[in-house]
């Protein structure tokens, strides 16, 4: 199955919050979903995204690594999403396949490295 | 031809997160720096064509912008350094960058009044917290 372009699912732009402590992975992936469409917010750290979240700022979607720096991890942010924005999909990522099932009781885990292809597909899907 | 590669140094999301989305919507490539670490290590590598660094010389990181414009002016002169001394200074300096744009022409005040009212919620939600 292709990537449904974005035109096809008749909504403005769609913005995600990109959580992701690595410089050029973040680099890497913001271009990959600009690319495809999407309008994305970079967080290095999930406090930052908390924050960018609680200014009431709109996201339709959050993309976050587990492991990133400061008081919360990707896991914390995604249970503070979830109990705020419970509709909202939470995409969660890690190169630890151990850390999935804690992953997917919260969101969609997406093991790294990122395949860019199947990053948007699974976005797009989850916004639908 | 390639858009112009604008990076921002800013380590408060709810101001540079605007800058960035303005300086796109005007046609840029843009890169986004968080402290002066992440900068340095973008302008470095060599592996991203940097044209100008755009950041308030208060919200780099404690190191701050004038030893980062430094840095760059030593190790990287071919890059251009606008440096400003407040937010409402450095959305300046994004509106002129605009001006010769290829989408130029859109007017970076409304972004600053919106950043501003990110700030005044944020000030409003955690009165102790002023800063980043």
């Amino acid at each position: 199955m292709g990537v449904v372009p974005l035109q096809e699912l008749d909504m403005g732009p769609i913005r995600i919050l990109l959580v992701e402590d690595e410089l050029f992975v973040r680099i890497d992936i913001a271009a990959t979903l600009r690319h495809a469409g999407f309008q994305v917010i970079e967080a290095a750290c999930a406090d930052a995204a908390m924050e960018f979240i609680e200014s009431g700022e709109p996201i339709d979607l959050v993309f976050t690594d587990i492991k990133t720096p400061g008081t919360l991890d990707g896991l914390a942010l995604a249970e503070r999403v979830r109990a705020k924005y419970p509709l909202m999909p939470v995409l969660i990522c890690s190169g630890n396949p151990e850390l999935e099932g804690a992953a997917s009781r919260l969101g969609k885990f997406v093991p790294k490295p990122y395949d860019p292809t199947g990053v948007v597909r699974l976005i797009t899907s989850s916004i639908r | 031809m390639e858009p112009a590669t604008i990076l921002v140094v800013e380590r408060d999301i709810l101001v540079r997160q605007p800058l960035a989305q303005y300086l796109r919507d005007c046609g840029y490539r843009v890169l986004e720096a968080v402290n002066a670490a992440e900068a340095r290590g973008a302008v470095s590598t060599g592996r991203e064509s940097i044209d100008v660094v755009l950041m308030d010389v208060k919200s780099v990181s404690s190191e701050g912008g004038f030893a980062l414009a430094s840095w760059l002016r030593s190790n990287h002169p071919t890059i251009k350094v606008l440096l400003g001394g407040t937010i409402a200074k450095v959305l300046q300096l994004a509106g002129d960058l605009c001006n010769d744009a290829p989408e130029g022409g859109l007017d970076y005040r409304s972004v600053l009044d919106h950043i501003r009212r990110l700030l005044a919620g944020r000030d409003q939600r955690s009165p102790d917290r002023r800063d980043n």
